[in-house]
């Protein structure tokens, strides 16, 4: 098993590896958390890891495809609201599938977010953590190796009643554990 | 030269082919069962419509008899059929449908003929060999099984006709035809008569009835060989020359026979596994998680031989001695996985028509038709690796602890709004061998849908939003899509915003000319600031502004 999963060329030169880790954590916030961590995974999938998208709500999977997000080796997942039920629904998953996508709920706890990192790392998946700004933990229970926190600073294509969103610019801070200097990218950004 | 090999094979199968003896089959087909099942569904349901038809991917697959005399044809798009039949009820395919639909007709034949065989719901197939003995012969038989199953439909739909055939024939591909071919009674080929039976009928029955593949027969077609007869006079060898192990199929077929010849060597001794539970099962998970290990011991030893299970013959008993008897049928070969779905399919059907009274101690695998595996041709994904194997195992045991509707793939179905595009379908009801056909779109441009990129947040409960002008007042949409004003404030919730620039509005009409169900609406783009930030750092949302019945709400956000 090789030890990283590749990433789209946007992305590899604001990863601070250039691809994705396997028994790392991603963490994306902002507003634009949604289509990164997108962005993020498709290339994987593309390469044959089967993707779990664990109890995201409101994803747009017309836009995962357009991304390029492999949807035949997607499975959705939607946990149980009982939060014991969720870490041992997470630990099944981390079994099975190369990369995770999760939505962390607004009640786990630090010892679960330990416990399933653990997991991540024993079993070198990669977990992507998204943080939509609607469903807003105050602060992570995950201590993510990498966190992308996107900003869009631009909207391409639209104007005062004409045109249609065509593209846009993301400013991206990347932070984390294993990033020595907290970085600002700008990336244009389809999507 | 690999035309002169070709010919060498050839030869030698046109011998086997002599040899080779044919099953005769009784076949009960119900055509385009999937509406009939639709109709019966609505029908427990008090509503009776004449007219429906099942869409898959905005495609018709099914409609009942009096929607094909309508002029409803399969493959239409769903407009067009709703415009040669206006009183259509258009139903979503759904298997567990017209497998339960079924089921009560499966039993009442299985009343008469204990091991019946249903490889697809719709279609029930019989070895004629014993029951036309008990009975007195073919025809005693196609009168009985025809009169069994007009009294079960009969149950069905309270009276109303079902189209419905029987035909008994040599081979699986006569009798199926004859079935289809009966109109409503029954149709007995005599015994050695299949191939002239056969031999008027076009190329295309081959694809229609025996799943050979669409493009093969295509060619047949510009080959210049377009009926089924033509095929039977061809030499062996430019057949096995031309097609490949397909070219002796095709002949085997057109010779009245079954597509793959009967497997005559002794079976190795562990064919049959068989798994007695210690304590009795009543859930069917845990029996279906069990039928999944010991079908990966039986089909590793089948792969060892050399051999893969076309026909399986499934077989469990209760504590209180009830049994179910069932053959299914998969051309390609089962797999593992497929086996265990069929162990599930069974039980669904066992507990819905109440069959059984305790749990199931025993589960015995017994196949009764193998093919020599030639190894399955797999698409451009490439073969199933390490990973896809994890995350089946992963799936199963996620839709074990969590239920079947928490575990979802998506499946393309086409529409003009995001959130329709993909329909969630429980991963477990997918054969997901064959995933890579049914995520793919199938029409990239969709007239009406809003321009790509697409909003990657689509709020499955939509927010509901005030859009306001510069002067305050709400904006609204003339009956010619003209803005009463540039928006200028939006709130939502409890947060107002200031709208940076908008485009649209794109308008959907939807099913006008149906008081009851119709949908007009607008859809715009608008890009947010938050109020009072100043313009310099401040965040802008993209989202989706939808105004229906002059209430705008916020369905989706470039998130």
């Amino acid at each position: 098993m090789s030890s990283s999963l590749p990433v789209t060329q946007a992305l590899q030169s604001i990863l601070p590896e250039g691809v994705l880790v396997r028994g790392r954590t991603v963490l994306c916030s902002g507003d634009a958390a949604m289509s990164t961590a997108l962005l993020l995974v498709c290339a994987a999938t593309q390469a044959g890891s089967w993707l779990a998208i664990v109890g995201v709500s409101d994803l747009g999977l017309m836009s995962a495809c357009e991304q390029g997000v492999a949807l035949q080796r997607t499975v959705l997942v939607t946990p149980t609201d009982n939060k014991k039920d969720w870490t041992s629904t997470v630990a099944a998953v981390a079994d099975g599938f190369d990369v995770m996508m999760l939505e962390v709920p607004r009640d786990a706890s630090e010892s679960d977010a330990r416990r399933i990192q653990t997991r991540i790392q024993a079993r070198r998946n990669v977990l992507v953590l998204v943080e939509t700004s609607r469903h807003a933990t105050p602060r992570s229970v995950f201590a993510p190796d990498v966190v992308l926190h996107t900003q869009t600073t631009r909207w391409d294509g639209i104007e005062h009643g004409a045109g249609y969103v065509q593209s846009r610019h993301i400013g991206i801070t990347v932070s984390g554990r294993r990033v020595p200097r907290a970085m600002q990218h700008v990336l244009q950004h389809v999507g | 030269m690999v035309e002169q090999i070709g010919k060498q094979i050839g030869k030698q199968i046109g011998k086997q082919i002599d040899a080779s003896e044919v099953t005769r089959v009784a076949v009960i087909a119900c055509a385009d069962w999937q509406a009939v099942a639709a109709q019966c569904e609505l029908y427990s349901r008090k509503q009776w419509f004449d007219a429906v038809a099942v869409l898959h991917a905005q495609r018709v697959v099914a409609r009942t008899a009096y929607a094909a005399k309508q002029g409803v044809q399969i493959g239409m798009r769903r407009r067009e059929a709703q415009a040669v039949c206006p009183e259509l009820h258009i139903a979503a395919n759904n298997k567990e449908r017209d497998r339960l639909m079924f089921e009560s007709v499966v039993r009442a034949v299985g009343e008469l003929v204990p091991l019946v065989e249903v490889s697809t719901p719709g279609v029930i197939l019989l070895a004629t060999r014993g029951p036309s003995r008990y009975v007195g012969g073919d025809d005693a038989l196609a009168q009985r099984l025809h009169g069994i199953t007009h009294n079960a439909l009969a149950l069905l739909a309270d009276g109303r006709p079902i189209v419905f055939g029987v035909g008994i024939a040599d081979g699986r591909l006569t009798a199926l035809v004859a079935a289809h071919a009966a109109d409503g009674r029954y149709l007995v080929v005599e015994p050695g008569e299949s191939a002239q039976c056969l031999a008027q009928l076009p190329v295309s029955v081959l694809a229609d009835f025996a799943e050979i593949d669409r493009d093969v027969v295509s060619l047949l077609h510009r080959l210049g060989l377009s009926c089924v007869g033509d095929l039977a006079t061809m030499k062996p060898s430019d057949l096995v020359g031309r097609f490949g192990p397909v070219g002796f199929e095709l002949l085997r077929l057109a010779c009245g026979f079954d597509r793959h010849p009967p497997i005559t060597i002794a079976p190795p001794p562990e064919r049959a596994s068989t798994h007695r539970f210690e304590l009795s099962v009543e859930d069917v998970n845990v029996v279906v998680a069990t039928a999944r290990t010991v079908a990966d011991e039986l089909v590793t030893h089948l792969n060892n031989q050399g051999v893969s299970c076309v026909r399986l013959h499934i077989c469990m008993q209760t504590d209180h001695g009830e049994q179910s008897d069932r053959l299914w049928y998969q051309p390609e070969g089962l797999t593992a996985a497929a086996m265990a779905e069929r162990v599930r399919w069974q039980m669904d059907a066992w507990i819905a028509t109440r069959g059984l009274t305790s749990g199931v101690v025993l589960l015995r695998y017994l196949p009764v038709g193998l093919r020599a595996r030639e190894g399955r041709q797999l698409g451009l994904w490439g073969g199933s690796t390490q990973a896809d194997e994890w995350a089946a195992r992963a799936i199963e045991r996620l839709t074990t602890m969590l239920g079947s509707d928490s575990v979802r793939v998506a499946q393309w179905r086409g529409g003009r709004d995001v959130g329709e595009v993909f329909a969630l379908t429980p991963a477990a009801v997918v054969d997901m061998e064959r995933r890579a056909e049914s995520v793919v779109i199938k029409e990239t441009v969709w007239s009406g849908a809003l321009p790509t990129p697409s909003p990657s947040i689509v709020y499955d409960e939509p927010l509901s939003a005030e859009v306001n002008d510069a002067s305050g007042c709400v904006v609204s949409v003339s009956g010619r899509h003209e803005l009463s004003a540039s928006p200028a404030h939006v709130v939502i919730g409890r947060h107002a915003y200031n709208v940076v620039s908008w485009a649209g509005p794109w308008p959907v009409e939807e099913r006008w000319w149906d008081s009851s169900r119709q949908r007009r609406a607008v859809r715009m783009q608008m890009v947010l600031a938050r109020d009072g930030d100043d313009t310099a750092h401040t965040t802008t949302h993209a989202v989706v502004m939808v105004l229906e019945h002059g209430e705008w709400w916020m369905t989706a956000r470039y998130g």
